[in-house]
């Protein structure tokens, strides 16, 4: 049965702590560059934390965000990549088949948010970090383009043990790796088909609201806005 | 194939030993379609008589054009629809991406239509041994008949020489 | 029916044999000069094939490129290339369907631009893949992968409009060279007559051969047209398909075909400046060439000012913030001084030299189209990056700065370009012969001999005998 998989980040609970950026570094193999790269904007994260300021001074308040791949339903990268390496599979996540992928970079270059990332160099791990490598996600080459899956390998993993338990997916039962990690809960990740799954009755809530919304993309990450950016905390 | 032929200088002399061999073909027994003209630029404007040049091509062209369009729908619909993978909420077969591939292609059908006709018709690529002198190259311009009737090569000869012919030259394939 | 007739001042009074005698010497003799050139342009250019061979195996990363900006000079020079491409088929098409005489020595060395300028531009496209080895899987070939190329793809309608293109725009050169590789078969001798004799394809100059040339010529004039307009509109929306503030705009087709044509009309001019020196084609190339050519410069020039004002009118006037980030970084922040040297280059300087005809000599237009070079390469600059460097959310801005990969290949590709029309020169008559003396018959001669033709009731018959037979 397909699903319809989206996540609610409630920037509310946010403490910009970037644990969700350590988890998802951990589990989706994600290369890392050494300082002077990362300075020239060669940094790979599928998730990260945005920091912005509230207020004027002295009275100020530092906010957060964290960024990740939307999962857009009308997706602009999709269709200008000419060998199909971007595509929305019937789970409705963009997904993003390395195989397929030649490093035209349109993609990232059509993406409103900048999620994607691409492998400038082989990726590196000094000994024996190669040894903590995550076995459910391959590893990608120089020359091609990487993003935010929604932890797939998780999706499909439990999708399978429940066809082998002979029920359905429980809400809350997937867990991507940066709403697993998250200390303050502030992400939660379920089924938008579902109506009582918690993503979905989050995803009604007044606060809700996505990133650009004026394009059209259609997210499938929805932020709760922040209750108290209007008070005066 | 035997031929005889002369070297004309310039486009009167020329015309004019073509007008001698057309009038008296029947009795140098030249076969129809035997007489040979050769030159280093086109002589349409010349009055060779030979501006009533027929050819298919700007018919071709534009079927060739139809069966490019028709290949790029056909390309367009066929592929997309054996992998069906959706992208950026956009059916299968977009009518507006499908219309500039069509489009591609239907000039393409069309360019390559003309090529191959003008190389069929034309005759060309040949590389075998045929009728043909170098100094056609050199500005001279070539009227010649093919096959001709060995009792009347003779004054076939003396006709073009007659009229202007600086060389008068014979041409054997063997 | 053609009309022969030529204003004197295109009139070009020269022997046959004169004519044969000139634009054959470059084939047959070869200078020290010659050597020299190419053993430079082949120094200087070699390097960026090592470039490129260690950007594939180090990765991109050797390249400037970075994120936000993840398309730099490689795409700002395929943009470029493609654009240079405009030159010679358009313009030889256009000159060719309206039947304008002074075109004859002209076509064939603008031509030869548009398939080198667009062999090289179509390089850049794959060497700006993160794996280029694996460029073919934009074609559309049934592969073992079961999968075809998606052709809701910008990408993949370049690939279907620059093949068409090059396909079209080679058969529009070589298809006239043909009889002149005839002349040069005939006189050549050795390894150099059996090449030759190889290219004429048999070429004799029979009433059907002639015949069969100027009709392909003249309907491929007609197609060649939309297939060139058509190219650099796919280029410009390979930029206008994707949502980036600036170049999600309706005007980059017609922009990106005016600027094409524009710095295409330039490239000529200046290549031809050069060949007129270089092989002393004084009598051939004639300051009336440089002139009207200068007058359709300006009137691009005049057209390339009035898209960009279109085009930046309407974004000021929208005040977006996301296209206003890219907006004033291009008038007043980090590219203000690129942007105001590419107006400068495409029109301050350019104008006044083509407008006043004092001043519209080869010396004058040939400065105001090395200009126009330099500022389009500048525009295609501006219309890549800066809007990359400001996409939607500002903390995801970035700056550009090309490293010397990207540079050393583009050096490369432009001496590879240059050598590439260097040996065209010396390989082929870089002038039309057949078709310059086909100009040079007075009309009443070609009337009086028409009207004594039809009179004595002279019919050829247009059927010739085969060898087969």
């Amino acid at each position: 049965m397909a699903h319809r998989w989206a996540m609610v980040i409630d920037l509310d609970r946010c403490t910009g702590c970037e644990t969700c950026m350590a988890a998802c570094h951990a589990e989706n193999n994600i290369a890392t560059v050494d300082a002077k790269q990362a300075a020239r904007g060669r940094a790979m994260h599928w998730i990260h934390v945005e920091r912005y300021w509230e207020g004027e001074f002295p009275n100020v308040r530092a906010r957060f965000q964290p960024v990740l791949c939307q999962q857009c339903d009308a997706a602009p990268c999709e269709p200008v990549c000419p060998t199909y390496a971007a595509y929305h599979n019937e789970d409705g996540l963009n997904a993003q088949v390395y195989n397929r992928c030649i490093g035209t970079r349109y993609c990232a270059n059509a993406c409103p948010y900048t999620a994607r990332y691409f492998n400038w160099w082989n990726p590196v791990w000094d000994k024996p970090l190669q040894l903590q490598l995550n076995p459910d996600v391959s590893v990608r080459e120089a020359g091609i383009m990487e993003k935010c899956t929604f932890c797939n390998q998780r999706i499909v993993a439990t999708e399978i043990q429940a066809k082998a338990e002979n029920r359905e997916v429980q809400d809350g039962e997937v867990k991507p790796a940066c709403v697993q990690s998250c200390p303050t809960t502030a992400m939660v990740f379920g089924d938008l088909d579902d109506p009582n799954s918690q993503v979905s009755r989050l995803a009604r809530s007044m606060r809700a609201t996505t990133l650009l919304s004026e394009l059209g993309t259609n997210p499938k990450v929805i932020y709760l806005e922040r209750e108290s950016s209007h008070g005066n905390d | 194939m035997n031929a005889i032929y002369g070297l004309f200088p310039d486009t009167n002399s020329a015309r004019r030993a073509l007008a001698a061999l057309r009038e008296e073909s029947s009795r140098l027994r030249i076969k129809p379609g035997a007489i040979v003209l050769m030159s280093s630029e086109p002589l349409e404007e010349e009055g060779f008589g030979w501006e009533k040049q027929r050819t298919y091509m700007p018919w071709l062209t534009p079927l060739g054009a139809l069966l490019g369009g028709a290949a790029g729908y056909a390309l367009a619909a066929f592929t997309q629809r054996v992998y069906p993978l959706p992208t950026g909420g956009m059916p299968l077969i977009a009518m507006y991406p499908s219309g500039i591939i069509m489009y591609e292609l239907t000039m393409f059908g069309a360019i390559f239509t003309t090529i191959v006709t003008l190389l069929i018709s034309a005759r060309l690529p040949f590389y075998g041994k045929r009728l043909y002198d170098p100094e056609v190259t050199n500005g001279k311009i070539l009227v010649g008949v093919a096959d001709p009737d060995r009792e009347c090569s003779g004054e076939i000869g003396q006709h073009l020489q007659s009229e202007g012919a600086e060389q008068v030259r014979e041409f054997s394939s063997e | 029916m053609a009309t022969t007739s030529i204003a004197p001042e295109y009139a070009i009074d020269i022997k046959p044999d004169q004519i044969r005698q000139d634009l054959l010497r470059p084939i047959f003799q070869t200078s020290r000069r010659f050597y020299v050139l190419v053993f430079f342009l082949v120094a200087i250019g070699l390097p960026g094939i090592f470039l490129y061979a260690n950007q594939m195996s180090e990765g991109m990363g050797v390249a400037g490129i970075t994120r936000p900006i993840f398309w730099g000079i490689y795409i700002a020079n395929f943009v470029f290339w493609i654009g240079i491409s405009h030159a010679g088929t358009l313009i030889s098409a256009i000159l060719r369907l309206v039947n304008a005489t002074w075109r004859r020595p002209v076509t064939r060395c603008a031509e030869a631009i548009t398939v080198f300028a667009l062999a090289i531009g179509a390089q850049y496209p794959i060497i700006h893949l993160g794996r280029s080895w694996l460029f073919f899987w934009l074609m559309p070939y049934p592969s073992e992968r079961g999968i075809w190329p998606n052709f809701r793809s910008p990408l993949c309608w370049d690939f279907f409009a620059i093949s068409t293109y090059l396909t079209g725009s080679t058969a529009f050169l070589l298809l006239p060279i043909i009889p002149d590789w005839a002349v040069v078969r005939d006189r050549a001798s050795g390894f150099r007559k059996r090449i030759y004799t190889i290219l004429a394809l048999g070429w004799r100059g029979t009433p059907r051969e002639w015949h069969r040339l100027e009709v392909a010529m003249r309907i491929m004039a007609v197609a060649i047209l939309p297939v060139a307009i058509s190219v650099h509109t796919i280029v410009s929306w390979d930029f206008a398909m994707a949502p980036v503030p600036m170049w999600h705009s309706t005007v980059f087709g017609p922009y990106f075909v005016a600027g094409a044509i524009f710095s295409g009309i330039a490239a000529l001019i200046v290549a031809m400046g050069i060949l007129r020196k270089a092989l002393h084609l004084e009598e051939y190339l004639k300051p009336s060439h440089f002139s009207n050519l200068g007058k359709l410069l300006l009137v691009m020039s005049l057209l390339w000012v009035y898209f960009i004002f279109a085009e930046r009118l309407t974004v000021w006037y929208g005040n977006q913030p996301a296209e206003m980030a890219a907006f004033w970084s291009i008038q007043r922040g980090r590219f203000a001084g690129l942007f105001w040297t590419m107006v400068s280059c495409n029109f301050l300087i350019p104008f006044p030299i083509l407008a006043i005809k004092k001043l519209r000599t080869i010396t004058g237009t040939m400065i105001a189209s090395s200009t126009v070079v330099v500022g389009m390469w500048l525009e295609r600059f501006l219309i890549v990056v800066p809007p990359l460097e400001h996409k939607y959310l500002p903390y995801e801005w970035g700056t550009y700065h090309p490293s010397v990969t990207e540079i050393g290949i583009a050096i490369g590709t432009l001496c590879g370009m240059i050598l590439l029309y260097v040996l065209f020169a010396k390989l082929v008559p870089i002038i039309s012969i057949w078709e310059l003396k086909g100009g040079q018959h007075k009309k009443p001669f070609a009337e009086q001999a028409l009207s004594a033709a039809s009179r004595s009731g002279v019919h050829l018959d247009s059927t010739l005998p085969s060898t087969n037979s």
